[in-house]
């Protein structure tokens, strides 16, 4: 015993084990007086390279494993033999968590990946940590990705988006249901107008439910119909109601939040939405509902753009449109919704800036169809992303309708490009433009160019692909449109060479970790050091969406669309999909949030972002979300077995 | 044993820390694995490197049990040198006068850092170097030197260069570097704070575990095959 004092005089508490913890989840939560206790108690062991920590239904873990440098492979072994790569996890990573919780045997084999360091820690002790530290515990305790995830999502938020105003979460937590303040008002359709705009009059509403013999709901009748076509147009008060009724009427699920109802009216153009409860229609929410809830909204800039009556007008408005993301963030929006809405509000941009052309330049010759490209194409614009475009119009007939028709389109071509940049969307470097000649020509071309790509791919036919095949018609005769894009999805399905190039394509780039250790970052030059997310990160995601989607002959062109309707026609497992949502999503979280960042500091938006300025749970996130990389090519190898 | 050791034990009596110490060396099992035996990783600050006439400033020392790293059984101690402490071993460790000028006299905690290495093997970098101050002050204050089998990671470092010269060239690279901070970087291992006694016996035990593992293939199992690794190496010369 007195050697034991006498000893105890001279030691001292390891400061590594210390310092290592308070920078790792979630010990970090942890008192330092707890931290000290329990780092006295770790110890330090080596695995060389190869070596089999745990062997599934055989080790008994005595110990929490927490990587201090190296890395791990997590496996499945099956009855067969056969492997299943689970996870990869480098430092601050730890293994052996959930065997000591469940009291069992390794679920898993755990084999270093690399030359690994890691500190232990006896299982009793940690399970004392977890019963006497509730948040502690909640961190091992909840679903490992859905807790990932939630956190570094409430972290980005929190943290990295100074909040400006008191953020309210109205738009994406308030259900369609929660709004419907009065009850249903209907009337039937054979009651006349004047008997409608009295019952109008009487609740002090704005539109009424028009209901058929059986009392089932036909149509919808607002007090901009009565406007518009009843006393603009001279009707009599004596008509019937269903005279002019819109039929049927827009619903929308009562448990969907305020954000998609908005989306639903921004997207038709109209201000009434009927809200349906399992299947029967209990009431209207109307924009100004939403608006009452929303301060300030996209709903507000949406109204000045379709209501812009000089082209001049638009510049400024489309300059608005990244002001809307920062309240999109703060107030919960996930990145595919904030996407969506910056698509919708470009489209309307669009639609305006087109229309007015027309008005001045007189109607085209023969229809067309404007066709938007790459990340527009896909519905995944960010801030600013540079012009991807494209011209298409029905096959002129006769030699002097294809020489006006070549006039007219190649003048409305480039002056809607120049108009475009004054509205803040910068060229194209590529070119890839509707002004742009080559890039404007009729169905007949357009089909022909597809059909080369497919027949006789090439290198540089690959990389158009990127661009082109993501295309959606965005203006004009958009059947022409979805005619290219279902001949396209038969031609491609066929052509296994072209889809062998477009797989080969994917599996050259290489997720961004030099496992664990760091992220792959640029070497030189400007963005030294910082990784380039969208290069390294979401390309993959989309390049695989894409290429399955052909594969597939699945028509949508958004990533997370495609991923969907793959994981519906069940090309991939709900596992993978679910996991790959979510990587996606939290990169395009990432970058939104850098972007912003970015142009709050007065700086022009990139995707360079420096991985020391992330938190550890974001660092952590990141990896998972990258590690998904890794599994989207192997499914991408199993599907095309001959690269 | 050194003759004088002999002589001296021959008129002086040893500290029963001492007796203590040969006892258990004495009958001694090399044929173990070496997860059962503990060994105690140390280094010493200096105030320079002349064994005759510097002194030590500082011990730091960690115990390897298992082939684990037990991070708390540790021996850190400063200590106040009977001379003046020199500037320039300050620019080295960064001890600074006014830090030890409270701290205990070598003959205050010897005793107890001797009973800390008793029963284990001794590993350090370039031990013979601390071994010399330590027997020194051993023989000086508790009347003899200690026989715990001493293991220099210095050595195993360079067996294990010369395992990796797949090149017959390379032999003749001279600008390789044993110093321990470099093996460290090289072999990717977790770093720590340079010239801290108890860092860099932290650092040096990382070393051990790393080399002992590495060290023809994995196939270290016993003190033994340590030994016989150890020794290859210095028949080719």
């Amino acid at each position: 015993m007195r050697q034991q004092d006498k000893k105890d005089v001279h030691s001292v508490t390891p400061e590594v084990v210390i310092e290592f913890l308070k920078k790792t989840l979630p010990f970090n939560e942890l008192d330092d007086e707890i931290l000290e206790r329990i780092a006295a108690e770790c110890t330090v062991d080596f695995f060389p390279k190869g070596t089999t920590i745990f062997r599934q239904d055989e080790t008994e873990v005595e110990y929490l494993y927490i990587i201090q440098k190296g890395g791990v492979k997590i496996y499945l072994k099956d009855e067969d033999g056969l492997i299943t790569l689970k996870d990869f996890r480098g430092e601050g990573s730890y293994i052996g968590a959930l065997p000591i919780i469940q009291g069992t045997r390794a679920n898993l084999n755990v084999e270093t990946v690399e030359d690994t360091f890691c500190f232990l820690m006896k299982k009793e002790i940690f399970l004392n940590l977890i019963q006497s530290n509730p948040r502690f515990a909640q961190y091992y305790l909840k679903s490992f990705s859905e807790k990932f995830l939630r956190t570094a999502y409430a972290e980005l938020r929190q943290h990295r988006v100074a909040p400006r105003t008191e953020g309210t979460l109205y738009l994406f937590s308030v259900q369609v249901g929660d709004l419907i303040k009065r009850k249903l008002q209907t009337i039937p359709a054979s009651a006349t107008l004047q008997s409608a705009a009295a019952k109008m009059a009487e609740h002090h509403i704005g539109s009424l439910l028009v209901t058929d013999e059986e009392g089932e709901i036909v149509g919808i009748v607002t007090d901009k119909d009565l406007r518009t076509k009843v006393v603009a147009q001279g009707r009599s008060i004596t008509e019937p109601v269903a005279n002019i009724m819109v039929s049927p009427v827009e619903k929308i699920d009562a448990h969907k939040v305020c954000f998609d109802a908005l989306l639903v009216m921004m997207s038709k153009k109209i201000h009434h939405l009927a809200v349906e409860r399992q299947g029967r229609i209990v009431g209207v929410i109307t924009s100004h509902d939403i608006m009452v809830l929303q301060g300030s909204s996209p709903l507000y800039l949406f109204r000045e753009i379709v209501s812009q009556r000089k082209i001049e007008g638009l510049y400024s408005l489309s300059q608005k449109v990244p002001l809307i993301v920062r309240t999109l963030i703060e107030e919960g929006a996930k990145p595919n919704n904030i996407t969506r809405m910056i698509t919708i509000l470009n489209d309307h941009i669009l639609d305006r800036l087109l229309t007015l052309m027309q008005e001045n330049l007189g109607p085209p010759p023969v229809p067309f169809c404007w066709l938007l490209m790459g990340s527009e194409g896909r519905k995944e614009q960010t801030f600013r992303t540079d012009q991807d475009n494209a011209l298409m119009y029905q096959d002129p007939k006769g030699e002097s309708q294809r020489r006006q028709a070549e006039e007219y389109f190649r003048t409305f071509g480039q002056e809607a490009i120049e108009h475009l940049v004054k509205c803040g969307y910068p060229r194209c470097p590529g070119d890839i433009m509707a002004s742009n000649p080559k890039w404007c020509q009729p169905y007949s071309v357009w089909q022909n160019y597809f059909d080369d790509w497919i027949l006789r791919p090439e290198p540089k036919q690959v990389l158009h692909a990127t661009i082109f095949f993501d295309f959606r018609p965005g203006y004009g005769e958009l059947n022409m449109g979805y005619q290219l894009r279902e001949h396209l999805n038969k031609m491609t399905q066929r052509q296994e060479i072209f889809l062998l190039h477009l797989a080969k394509d994917c599996l050259e780039s290489k997720p961004p970790l030099t496992f664990f250790k760091n992220f792959i970052v640029e070497k030189d030059g400007e963005h030294k050091n910082r990784l380039d997310i969208k290069t390294r990160g979401l390309v993959p995601f989309v390049d695989f969406a894409r290429l399955m989607s052909l594969k597939y002959g699945i028509k949508e062109t958004n990533t997370l669309g495609r991923l969907e309707l793959l994981y519906e026609g069940e090309h991939i497992s709900k596992e993978l999909y679910i996991e790959t949502v979510e990587a996606y999503e939290f990169q395009m979280q990432l970058r939104f949030v850098h972007q912003l960042q970015m142009m709050e500091a007065g700086k022009q938006p990139d995707n360079y972002i420096d991985p020391r300025e992330l938190s550890d749970l974001e660092k952590q996130t990141l990896k998972e979300a990258f590690a998904v990389i890794g599994r989207l090519q192997a499914i991408i190898r199993d599907v095309f077995p001959m690269i | 044993m050194l003759l004088i050791d002999k002589v001296a034990r021959l008129w002086r009596k040893e500290h029963p820390v001492i007796q203590e110490n040969h006892a258990y060396f004495s009958n001694f099992d090399q044929n173990k694995t070496l997860k059962e035996y503990d060994f105690i990783v140390f280094d010493t600050e200096l105030t320079g490197l002349n064994s005759r006439k510097d002194e030590i400033v500082s011990i730091g020392a960690v115990r390897i049990k298992g082939l684990r790293i037990m991070l708390s059984q540790n021996f850190y101690v400063f200590v106040k040198p009977s001379g003046e402490l020199p500037k320039d071993s300050t620019l080295i460790h960064r001890i600074t006068p006014e830090q030890i000028k409270n701290a205990p006299s070598l003959e205050a905690v010897l005793e107890d850092f001797v009973r800390f290495c008793n029963g284990s093997l001794i590993v350090g970098h370039y031990i013979d170097l601390d071994m010399a101050f330590i027997n020194k002050a051993t023989r000086k204050l508790l009347g003899g030197t200690i026989a715990n089998p001493c293991i220099d990671t210095l050595r195993l470092a360079q067996v294990f260069r010369e395992e990796q010269w797949g090149n017959y060239y390379d032999q003749f690279n001279y600008n390789i570097s044993f110093n321990l901070s470099d093996l460290a970087k090289e072999y990717n291992l977790p770093q720590m704070d340079q010239h801290d006694a108890l860092q860099d016996a932290i650092q040096t035990a990382y070393l051990f575990l790393f080399l002992v593992r590495k060290l023809n293939r994995g196939g270290i199992k016993t003190l033994k095959d340590l030994y016989m690794a150890g020794r290859s190496w210095r028949w080719l010369f």
